[in-house]
């Protein structure tokens, strides 16, 4: 029977590991490799050879690449949000000078070239225009759809500059967008150009709008965990007066890690010390609440490839079934693999030992166990869902995950449900991040822990 | 009866009538105007007297007294804009604003509020198209069509006391602290209560949002403001009917001595610094429970504190003397709209612990009633108001007896 325990848990992370490989190959966000190629074309194209290997960054409009997805249901939408539309792009910047926005998908959104010392001859007044007008061909493969609307001159550092606006009309764009494009000129030698997109009022609004509901929605979830915090602090008060046995090193290591964690996690639900403190007093008092489930570390990663992949399948079913949701992935504010590990992590460090361990410990006299795993359940829901059309999907969407949460909170204990929570925030962000291998280690870090528990060798109980 | 209680009780009786007298005569003066018109019907006042605003107002969402007048909110359900007008109590001119969403490009205003903003001069307003904006020419004045169109309105002085908020809220954890460190025996009946005015609360949320109109947006559709206003209620009271059971109220009869003194004093501190969130309150249509929900829940908690305030002040007879006189002059001094809690705080401290939440609950009472009194003076919310005050003792005259019975009942050998 123990032997066969074992083997049936060695095929659990062997099939764990393999769902999760699954789930984070070719995702994220492809082109760095291309863009430095393009942008260096580009750049010779103007005349000017960059020096040197350049640096790529990853920059993106949230609002813009969601909107034109609302806009363009389908794949035509996430390919004008990666392409044409311009909203998710590469910066790259040359060390010798020199630097482009390249889109995800290979188009040449902007460009600035270091001032040369000799840029021909000024272009007067009069004739500038036509120069200027002429040069809109460098910069967009449909120069005939652009028009020039405003021009202007000045000189400078010896040389006459010129600037022209064009209008290019909706072209790819959904009906009612609108492309603008700014290009610069000093003497007849075009430095730079940039372009921007204009959306639809109300195809930007949709998307924005929802955003705006679900911050609102936000505040009662976290007034629901102040409420939460202060019945923590009444017990730990408690406690103390009784002298009841508490964990407080424990307590302090993982308030410790998780204000670290939440220092360089792009959002966090209030300052990271704060956060830090209220999970150290909650780890401290969980010796005190015995009613609470034993944890079952080994279970919780497994359990967190689950529900990654009930996540991603939630979003696809949305889509299928006509609504509306998000494909382009949230676009971190700062692209770096501790980045992706810390907003991973650092929710789950944070709001799982107050979901799944506080609430239940305090509300389990009252109304149970699972009656108090299902109040925070909506609690949770109502934390970080994403827009969708209807809202209501996104709501239930996160409902299903929450109370997956619940499940493995009551078989794995407070400590499964963090590494659950974490192994499943780390393989659905992997998307927002660039590919490649080491962002595939960091987002599998909780699946390797998980497949290192299960295979240790276990005690004979 | 025993010719004592009988004594007693017409003492008790003479005293309260005495002190009801000086409660509902002595002429103090609000700091606030008080509302002389209901929010709805200024509302209709608005709709009536606007000019059209060249877009569709939506259905009233919410309303707050802001100086002599109100500010009543509208808004469409699609959500992408506000309307709040500010309507004084006297004939005067209503001062109205739209708030639009950041992401519409501007709203066409109705040519009569154009010229109405433009300051209504001869001329005749022309429209004008521009890129993301939808303009007016009056004469030689140019209104933007950009919004937010429309002017200021006046907004309400805050109600925050830091210092004192930061005291009653510590004093409320030492009391919950202390219930469970020095624990007396639970009163079913206030554990009833609370349960009872929460789901009484409960009953009438959705009309609640109308007494948080911040929680209305451009570009929030309304439901989702009132789901989020409904789920933050429900998560409240939930977590104050849960506090109820596991923090409960000590069991203790009706201290029908002290009541009227808690009632009297909560009264003029309603009529001397009203909370002008109460006479919002007033406006609603299921008022009356709004209110009893609202001074039963204040009542226990103000009890919670001032259990938490006896403990504290426990060490020495002078240290209580002290402690409770100075939080008293604190809460007249520095109180504003907080007066009256933290009397009623200062009462249950004062009194036997298992009378304390009764004396808060009627300090609270005496300081609703006295917010409605002052503020509220159309002829609705003043019987409503009365009602409230009569309701409170009948519930108080009830519980006295039914506690007396029990007590002759005890007393009364059984036959075999």
């Amino acid at each position: 029977m123990f032997r066969v325990r074992y083997v049936l848990q060695v095929l659990l992370a062997a099939a764990a590991l393999i769902a999760a490989v699954a789930l984070v190959r070719d995702r994220g966000v492809p082109g760095e490799v291309q863009a430095g190629a393009l942008a260096r074309a580009a750049l010779v194209r103007l005349g000017y050879e960059p020096l040197g290997e350049p640096t790529a960054t990853f920059e993106g409009d949230q609002e813009l690449a969601w909107a034109l997805e609302r806009a363009r249901p389908g794949p035509a939408g996430v390919g004008l949000a990666r392409g044409g539309g311009g909203a998710l792009r590469w910066r790259v910047v040359f060390p010798g000078g020199g630097e482009a926005q390249i889109t995800v998908d290979g188009v040449v959104w902007s460009l600035r070239r270091p001032v040369p010392s000799a840029p021909g001859p000024d272009l007067f007044p009069s004739l500038a225009r036509a120069q200027v007008e002429a040069a809109v061909a460098r910069a967009v493969p449909d120069p005939s759809a652009w028009q020039l609307v405003r021009a202007q001159s000045w000189r400078e550092g010896g040389h006459i500059w010129q600037r022209g606006w064009f209008m290019g009309g909706a072209g790819d764009l959904p009906s009612g967008w609108r492309r603008e494009l700014e290009l610069e000129m000093v003497g007849s030698t075009v430095v730079s150009w940039r372009r921007t997109v204009h959306p639809l009022g109300t195809d930007l609004g949709v998307v924005t709008g929802r955003m705006g509901e679900l911050r609102l929605l936000s505040r009662p979830a976290l007034l629901g965990l102040g409420i939460l915090v202060i019945g923590v602090f009444v017990a730990a008060a408690e406690a103390v007066a009784y002298r009841e046995s508490t964990a407080i090193a424990r307590g302090l290591a993982y308030g410790l890690v998780t204000a670290t964690a939440g220092s360089f996690a792009s959002d966090t639900l209030v300052a990271a010390p704060i956060q830090g403190v209220v999970v150290a007093v909650v780890v401290a008092l969980l010796p005190v609440w015995t009613d609470l489930p034993r944890p079952r570390l080994r279970f919780g990663p497994v359990a967190g490839v689950a529900l990654a992949a009930v996540a991603l399948a939630g979003r696809a079913f949305i889509l299928g079934a006509g609504g509306w949701t998000p494909v382009t992935p949230p676009v971190p504010g700062d692209v770096g693999p501790i980045r992706l590990l810390a907003d991973s992590w650092a929710p789950a460090l944070a709001e799982e030992p107050l979901l799944r361990g506080a609430l239940p410990a305090l509300a389990a006299p009252v109304v149970g166990w699972w009656g108090a795993a299902l109040l925070a359940a909506p609690v949770g829901v109502l934390l970080h869902p994403l827009p969708t059309v209807p809202l209501a999907a996104s709501l239930a969407l996160e409902l299903v995950l929450q109370v997956g949460l619940a499940v493995v909170a009551r078989y794995a204990g407070v400590g499964g449900a963090v590494l659950a929570r974490g192994t499943c925030e780390a393989l659905v962000r992997r998307g927002s991040f660039p590919v490649g291998p080491d962002w595939d280690r960091v987002a599998l870090l909780g699946v390797l822990l998980g497949t290192v528990l299960l295979l240790w060798p276990p005690r004979r109980e | 009866m025993a010719a004592k209680t009988r004594v007693s009780l017409l003492l008790g009786g003479g005293v309260s009538v005495a002190l009801a007298a000086v409660a509902l005569w002595v002429p103090v003066e609000p700091p606030v105007p008080p509302a002389w018109q209901p929010p709805a019907q200024a509302a209709e006042r608005t709709e009536r007297d606007l000019p059209a605003l060249g877009l569709l107002w939506g259905k009233v969402r919410g309303w707050s007294r802001v100086g002599p007048g109100w500010t009543v909110l509208w808004q469409p359900i699609h959500g992408m804009w506000l309307v709040s007008a500010w309507v004084p109590d006297d004939p005067g001119p209503i001062r109205w604003r739209i708030d639009a969403a950041p992401w519409l490009p501007g709203v066409r205003l109705s040519r009569d509020a154009a010229e109405a903003l433009a300051g209504r001069s001869a001329a005749v307003a022309q429209p004008r198209e521009r890129l993301g904006r939808r303009d007016w020419q009056v004469g030689e004045t140019r209104l933007l069509g950009a919004l937010p169109a429309g002017g200021e309105i006046p907004a309400a002085a805050p109600l925050r006391r830091p210092l004192l908020q930061a005291v009653l809220v510590g004093l409320l954890l030492a009391g919950a602290v202390s219930r469970h460190l020095v624990p007396g025996v639970p009163s079913p009946g206030w554990r009833r209560a609370a349960v009872g005015v929460v789901l009484l609360l409960r009953a009438t949320l959705p009309e609640l949002p109308a007494l948080a109109p911040m929680t209305f947006q451009p570009g929030v559709r309304p439901w989702v403001a009132e789901l989020a206003f409904g789920t933050a209620a429900v998560l409240l009271l939930g977590a104050l009917m849960f506090a109820a059971q596991r923090f409960p109220a000590t069991v203790g009869s009706p201290p029908v001595g002290w009541l009227p003194v808690a009632l009297a004093a909560g009264t003029v501190a309603g009529r001397l610094e009203p909370a002008a969130w109460l006479v919002g309150a007033a406006g609603l249509e299921l008022r009356l429970p709004v209110l009893v929900g609202v001074a039963v829940l204040l009542g226990w908690l103000a009890g919670l504190a001032g259990n938490g305030l006896r403990e504290l002040l426990r060490f020495s007879a002078f240290a209580r003397v002290v402690g409770l006189s100075l939080l008293a002059v604190a809460g007249v001094a520095l109180g504003g709209a907080w007066t009256g809690v933290t009397l009623a705080v200062v009462a249950a401290a004062a009194v036997e612990r298992g009378w304390g939440t009764w004396m808060g609950a009627g300090g609270v009472w005496g300081w609703v009633f006295g917010n409605v009194w002052a503020l509220a003076r159309w002829e609705s919310a003043l019987w409503t108001a009365l009602a409230f005050l009569l309701l409170g003792c009948a519930v108080v005259a009830i519980a006295f007896l039914v506690r007396m019975r029990e007590g002759v009942a005890e007393a009364t050998p059984s036959v075999p």
